[in-house]
């Protein structure tokens, strides 16, 4: 897919952390503005090589943590390890910047700059850069190199946003919202990307409202609500929605009451809705009863809530306070 | 110079020269592009020296202009208004957009150090400001006026000016939180001291050219008169506020300056 992408080299020296396996760390993280708690408790971490996904609402503290992560913002409490650094620190956030790169939401780039003279200004800052037209390849504007940036669409001024992103040939990188504003099949190309970036072992943490790009690309997902995490784990098991309630929906029968069905279900306008725990037993009871009577059920499905319903349900404006909901890994 | 590492790529560590080198070319780059801002940085000082020289290009030495003619007057004030443009004016509405539209974040988390930024961004003025001074030196010959001996004297005074001046613009784009707002703010402070300060015209109250000798534009123009105009060397006092200036200006840049958009 990306063949002209170069294994990365295990870093020179490894610093002494406590779990070396561990690119992040979070433990009870907390940071106010004035008198909002943007954050208030959050721990997570990042392994080395991992995709993670920050998922959340707008205001549920996403950007506040990737930015104290990114050594941007003083935090007011908890600890934080970024490969092994605290980016609180001045003199290891100098270190950091060599080892991170990161791809912010707003598109900063400037305008009268072609594409190759925005990376290569941006390749002289670090000591081992990635070569400008590999990275110029990997994010798919081969051919664009001599255009200007205020030539470039919107889509394409993102692309570039994501090559000054990987030119520093970063051993972590962090995507905040890293495909708003891409056609899909530019989010697909970037999604490949990603994935190719974590196969040569780069770690990485993006932000993101898209539940299928979390889907997609994350091996784990850390859900927000209100500054605190409601919910981690891999994206199919997200809020235990691999395990908790499966949904049966079918259209009721005309001639038949809703009371008479032999499980308790929701009924709107003629159409059934059943949340169960156990759909395999509560399915045989139902068509067995259907057959009985010699009816068809129509429209008959089962599913399982999608993360956007996990999503919703754990976000919603009551969030659960108190224990944080997790799924087992 | 380099060891290739397995993944054939090169660590290198880059000088501090070849640092600044690096961030001036691309400014440079970019500056150059912007029709913009060349145009208003040398259109316009060379169509202000030519308007003066067509409505005073006879007036000979006259005790209005302070004992010189009406051109070698204006050489100087149209110089230090263009140095003017592009260290204060130009800087704070360019830093003030860039912090806005999250460049300046972006350059904030690589590893470039701050003072390599801005050192970059002063290098640059100093070069605009050079090219735009021999430019208005060039068409005041064309009026008459003669070539100024003291080039030491000038390019002393041109540097400190420029670097005073970057220091109050990145100070006055520190204090605008809106970008939008910047070219007002910035203009704002300026065009009255401008005229106040006789680039436009020669102040003959003296208690107002005691009050603006004190400010920083009338110092700069005399500093620039000097040489460029009464063949005479460096004016250390006039020089000695602009510093002051400069080191004010470098203050509150150092203490309020912000590269993120948001405040925190």
């Amino acid at each position: 897919m990306h063949p002209e992408l170069t294994q990365r080299a295990a870093p020179a020296a490894v610093t002494a952390t406590q779990d070396k396996s561990a690119a992040i760390t979070v433990a009870g993280l907390r940071k106010s503005y004035g008198s909002v708690q943007a954050v208030r408790d959050v721990s997570f971490c990042v392994r080395s090589g991992e995709i993670v996904a920050l998922l959340g609402p707008n205001g549920a503290g996403k950007t506040t943590a990737l930015e104290i992560l990114e050594g941007f913002r003083a935090r007011d409490g908890g600890a934080v390890a970024v490969l092994g650094r605290d980016p609180g620190d001045k003199a290891a956030v100098r270190e950091l910047r060599e080892r991170t790169g990161l791809v912010l939401q707003d598109i900063a780039v400037e305008p009268y700059l072609t594409v190759r003279e925005t990376i290569a200004r941006q390749a002289g800052y670090y000591q081992a850069p990635r070569a400008v037209s590999e990275v110029i390849g990997l994010v798919g504007l081969a051919g664009l190199e001599r255009r200007k940036v205020r030539a470039l669409s919107g889509g394409q001024k993102r692309r570039l946003d994501l090559a000054l992103g990987l030119i520093g040939d970063p051993e972590l990188l962090y995507l905040d919202e890293p495909t708003t504003g891409f056609d899909p099949a530019a989010r697909r190309g970037a999604w490949d990307l990603v994935r190719a970036l974590r196969a040569a072992g780069t770690t990485i943490l993006l932000t993101t409202h898209d539940m299928a790009e979390a889907q997609a690309l994350a091996d784990r997902v850390v859900l927000l609500s209100n500054g605190a995490v409601v919910a981690e784990g891999a994206p199919a098991g997200l809020g235990g929605r691999d395990t908790e309630t499966a949904r049966i929906t079918f259209t009721l029968p005309p001639g038949f009451p809703a009371a008479g069905l032999p499980v308790p279900t929701d009924v709107h306008n003629g159409a059934v809705v059943i949340e169960t725990a156990s759909p395999t037993e509560e399915l045989h009871r139902l068509t067995s009863w259907a057959i009985q009577r010699g009816i068809t059920l129509s429209g008959l499905t089962v599913d399982r809530p999608s993360l956007e319903d996990v999503y919703l349900r754990l976000t919603r404006d009551g969030a659960p306070s108190g224990a944080p909901e997790r799924s087992p890994r | 110079m380099t060891t290739a590492t397995l993944t054939g790529r090169r660590p290198r560590r880059r000088n501090r020269l070849g640092l600044v080198i690096h961030q001036v070319r691309y400014e440079q780059l970019s500056f150059w592009r912007n029709p913009q801002s060349a145009i208003f940085t040398f259109v316009f000082p060379v169509l202000f020296v030519a308007i003066m020289g067509a409505l005073f290009g006879g007036v000979g030495k006259s005790s209005y202009f302070g004992g010189l003619s009406a051109l070698q007057y204006y050489v100087p004030t149209i110089a230090a208004l263009c140095v003017l443009g592009s260290c204060y004016g130009q800087l704070a509405v360019a830093l003030a957009a860039r912090r806005q539209n999250g460049i300046l974040k972006r350059i904030r988390a690589t590893p470039l150090p701050a003072w390599a930024y801005f050192v970059g961004l002063l290098a640059h003025c100093v070069l605009v400001s050079l090219a735009d001074i021999a430019l208005i030196v060039g068409v005041g010959r064309l009026y008459g006026v003669p070539f100024p001996s003291h080039w030491p004297a000038i390019a002393l005074t041109l540097v400190l000016g420029a670097a005073s001046f970057c220091a109050l613009g990145v100070a006055v784009a520190s204090v605008i939180s809106n970008a939008e707002a910047a070219p007002a703010v910035a203009q704002l402070v300026l065009f009255p001291l401008l005229f106040l300060s006789g680039t436009y015209m020669p102040i003959h109250s003296s208690l107002l050219n005691q009050v603006t000798g004190w400010l920083p534009v009338r110092p700069f123009n005399e500093a620039l008169t000097g040489p460029l105009a009464r063949h005479t060397g460096a004016d250390w006092r006039h020089l000695a506020v602009l510093a002051a200036w400069g080191v004010i200006g470098a203050l509150v840049a150092v203490r309020r300056f912000r590269w993120d958009p948001r405040p925190e």
